[in-house]
C-alpha cells in the first residue's frame, strides 16, 4: 500500500474515533444534556471584566450582568488596562447606576487580558469568581443554572455555550455554526472529565481553586486555556452547563478573524510547550487533553503538507498534460476519462464525511434550545467543507511566529476578538 | 457526576471495528474488479489461444486470412478497450496488489497478439500497420504521465481515423516480463514512453499526430 493511502487511512481511523467517541457520549447523556445541579449554597460571586479599548460594548456588558437573576453579587471590577478610548467615562457615568460597580486603572498597560484579570482578582471578595469579557453579555439565568455544579467540591470551574451575538451576516452565521457545534461537543466531552478550556466570555472559578493556579499566565496568549490545563494540573474538574449561555460579539471581517485564531493556535503552542512533562501521566492533562492538542496540530500540518503534494503533483501533471495536448492538437478530455472510477477510498471518505455532516446538523439541531435561529443546508456544508480548511494554514503559520517568538498580542488584536470559544 | 472515561474505550473498539469493517469492503470492492478483470482475461486468453492454433496449423487445413484478419481486429479493440478499464481500476486500487500481476498478465497476452499480428501480416501478406505503444508503468515521472495521458488519447485519434488499418498494442516496458524486456532491447528502447510502428521505427519523441501518422501513408 503506497504511503499516501496509509496516512488517508489513518485519518480516516482517527475521525471515525473521535465521531463514534461523541455518537456514544450523546447517546448516552441525551436526556439529561440539559439537566444542571440544583442550587444549594448562596455563594457570593465577584465579577472581573477586563477591558482594552471597549467604549463601545462595555456599557451593555455591565448591564447584562447587573441583570443577572441572582442576589448575591459582591461586586463588578471593571479592570481598564489603559485604555485610550471612552472605556473609563462609560464605566465611571454607570458607577453611580451600579454600586457595586468597581473601577481598577491599570497604572500601566499590562498588554493582554491575563494580566488583567489578576489584577482584578486581587480585589475580588466572592466565593466564587466570575470572568466576563467586555464584548459579552452573560444571560440572565446564567449563574443560578451554573453555580450549581459547584456543589460538588471537585469542580474548580465552570463554563457555557458561548452564542453569536447578532449573527447576521454570512461570515457571522458561519461563526454561530462553528460556536454552536463547539459547545455541544464541549458539553459532551464534559461527561468523560476532558473540557480543556474554560473560555473568557464568561467562566466561574472557584476562588480557592484559582488561588491554587497562581492566577493566570500573563504570558501565555490563551490565558484561559492555560487557566484550565492548570486547573487540571492541580486535580480540578471542570463543568459545562449547556442550558443557558453568554452571547458575544465575533469578528466581522476574514482578517480579524484570522487574527484571533491565529492568537488562540499560538496560545495553544504555549500551553503544549508549558506542560509537555506532563505527557501520557496519569490524569486527563497527560492522556487526554495534551495528546489530543498534538495530535490536532499534527494532523493538521501533515493534511496540510499532503494537501500541498498531491494538490501541486495534479496541477502541474495536469497543466503538462494540457500543454501536450494543446500542442498535438488531441481532445483533453474523452468520453473515457468521464468515467469515473472511485476507490474504497473514496467511498470511505464519503461515509465518513456524511456520518459527520448528519452529526453537525443533529448537535446544531440539539443546540436551537438554547438559540432559536435557523441556518440553512448550504451554512452547514460551507463550514464542514471550506471553513474547517484554513484551520490548518493557520495552525503552520502559529507554529512559525511561535518559533520566531511573535507571541506578544497585538494592538488591533486586544479589542473584540480576543475571546476562546 | 460519575466520570464517563470508558467510552473513549468502547469509541476506540467501535472505530476498530467500523475501520475493519471498512477494509474489509475495500477488499471486496477490488476483488470484484480483479474478477472483472480476470474474466476479461479468461476471454482473451481463448480467443489468443485460438488464433495462435489457427496460424500454427497451416501445415494441416487452410489457413483463413480473412477470418483471421476480422479476429484480429476485432481483438485488437477489444485490447485497446481493456488495456483502458485496467488502467482505471489499477488507480483506484489501494489495498490489493493482484491486479500488478494480472497486468502482467496482459502484457504478455498483448505481446502474444503482438506476435500473432506480426505472422498474419507475413503469412497473408495483408497492408495494415502494427502500432506498439511501450509506456512505463512503474513510478512514472510527472513529465512521463502527463505525455503518456497525451500519447494514449493521440493514440485513440489515430484508431479512429485508420480504424481497421492499424493494430493498436499497448504494452507496458518495465513490468519485468523476460519476453518484453528481450523486445525492448532487441528494439533498443532505452526510454518509454515510445511506439514502435511494424517493428521498423521507433519514434521516441511523439509531439502531434503527424509524427506517428506519416509513417502510416
Amino acid at each position: 500500500m503506497e504511503v499516501l493511502s496509509s496516512i488517508y487511512l489513518a485519518y480516516m481511523f482517527v475521525s471515525i474515533y473521535f465521531l463514534l467517541l461523541f455518537i456514544f457520549l450523546y447517546l448516552h447523556n441525551k436526556k439529561n444534556l440539559f439537566a444542571y445541579p440544583e442550587l444549594k449554597k448562596n455563594y457570593s460571586v465577584s465579577f472581573v471584566i477586563p477591558a482594552y479599548n471597549e467604549g463601545e460594548t462595555i456599557g451593555d456588558t455591565i448591564k447584562h450582568v447587573f441583570d443577572i437573576d441572582y442576589k448575591n453579587i459582591k461586586e463588578v471590577i471593571v479592570v481598564n488596562d489603559c485604555s485610550t478610548d471612552n472605556t473609563k467615562e462609560v464605566v465611571e457615568n454607570l458607577q453611580k447606576k451600579y454600586p457595586k460597580l468597581i473601577l481598577v486603572n491599570n497604572p500601566k498597560n499590562l498588554g493582554n487580558a491575563g494580566r488583567s484579570k489578576n489584577a482584578g482578582l486581587k480585589f475580588a471578595t466572592g466565593d466564587v469568581i466570575a470572568f466576563v469579557d467586555a464584548d459579552s453579555y452573560p444571560a440572565k439565568d446564567s449563574l443560578k443554572k451554573m453555580l450549581g455544579y459547584f456543589n460538588d467540591k471537585k469542580v474548580g470551574a465552570i463554563t457555557c455555550p458561548i452564542l453569536v451575538r447578532d449573527a447576521n451576516k454570512f461570515f457571522e452565521k458561519i461563526q454561530d455554526i462553528e460556536y454552536r457545534v463547539i459547545a455541544f461537543t464541549r458539553k459532551l466531552l464534559g461527561y468523560t472529565g476532558g473540557i480543556y478550556v474554560t473560555p473568557g466570555p464568561l467562566a466561574l472559578y472557584r476562588k480557592e481553586a484559582i488561588k491554587e493556579t497562581g492566577g493566570f499566565d500573563g504570558e501565555n496568549m490563551t490565558e484561559d486555556i492555560e487557566i484550565t490545563w492548570n486547573l487540571i494540573h492541580h486535580g480540578w474538574e471542570r463543568e459545562m452547563c449547556l442550558s443557558t449561555h453568554v452571547s458575544t460579539t465575533v469578528p466581522q471581517k476574514f482578517s480579524d478573524w484570522y487574527k484571533q485564531r491565529r492568537r488562540w493556535t499560538i496560545g495553544g503552542i504555549q500551553c503544549m510547550a508549558k506542560y509537555k512533562h506532563e505527557i501520557f501521566k496519569r490524569g486527563m492533562l497527560g492522556m487526554f487533553v495534551l495528546p489530543f492538542f498534538i495530535l490536532q496540530f499534527f494532523l493538521g500540518v501533515v493534511g496540510l503538507g499532503v494537501f500541498f503534494y498531491v494538490g501541486g503533483t495534479n496541477i502541474l501533471t495536469n497543466y503538462l498534460f494540457t500543454k501536450y495536448s494543446i500542442v498535438a492538437d488531441v481532445p483533453l478530455l474523452t468520453m473515457n476519462q468521464l468515467y469515473i472510477t472511485p476507490s474504497f477510498l473514496n467511498y470511505f471518505g464519503i461515509v465518513i464525511f456524511s456520518v459527520s455532516l448528519i452529526f453537525t446538523f443533529i448537535s446544531l439541531s440539539i443546540m436551537k434550545k438554547t438559540m432559536m435561529k435557523k441556518n440553512n443546508i448550504f451554512n452547514v456544508i460551507f463550514f464542514a467543507v471550506i471553513y474547517l480548511m484554513v484551520y490548518p494554514f493557520i495552525t503552520l503559520i502559529a507554529i512559525y511566529k511561535y518559533f520566531k517568538r511573535e507571541t506578544a498580542w497585538g494592538t488591533h488584536d486586544k479589542k473584540s476578538i480576543r475571546k476562546e470559544i | 457526576m460519575t466520570s464517563q472515561k470508558i467510552v473513549f474505550l468502547y469509541a476506540l473498539i467501535g472505530s476498530l471495528i467500523i475501520f475493519n469493517i471498512g477494509i474489509f469492503m475495500g477488499y471486496m470492492l477490488e476483488s470484484s474488479r480483479i474478477e472483472e478483470i480476470n474474466s476479461m482475461y479468461a476471454s482473451t486468453e481463448i480467443k489468443i489461444l485460438d488464433q495462435i492454433t489457427q496460424i500454427n496449423s497451416l501445415a494441416v487445413m487452410e489457413f483463413d486470412c480473412d477470418s483471421l484478419m476480422k479476429e484480429n481486429i476485432n481483438f485488437a479493440n477489444d485490447i485497446f478497450a481493456e488495456a483502458r478499464l485496467i488502467q482505471k481500476y489499477e488507480d483506484a486500487n489501494i489495498l490489493s496488489e493482484e491486479i500488478i500481476s494480472q497486468h502482467k498478465r496482459f502484457d504478455l497476452l498483448r505481446t502474444l497478439f503482438w506476435m500473432n499480428s506480426i505472422k498474419i501480416k507475413e503469412k497473408c501478406d495483408l497492408d495494415f500497420h502494427n502500432v506498439v505503444y511501450l509506456y512505463k508503468y512503474n513510478e512514472p515521472t510527472i513529465e512521463q504521465k502527463s505525455r503518456q495521458g497525451m500519447i494514449s488519447n493521440l493514440l485513440g485519434e489515430l484508431k479512429e481515423k485508420y480504424g481497421e488499418k492499424i493494430m493498436l498494442i499497448p504494452i507496458s516496458g518495465d513490468n519485468d516480463i523476460p519476453s518484453v524486456n528481450l523486445l525492448v532491447e532487441k528494439y533498443n528502447i532505452t526510454e518509454f514512453p515510445v511506439i514502435l510502428i511494424d517493428e521498423k521505427i521507433v519514434i521516441t519523441d511523439v509531439n502531434v499526430l503527424n509524427d506517428v501518422e506519416k509513417y502510416l501513408n
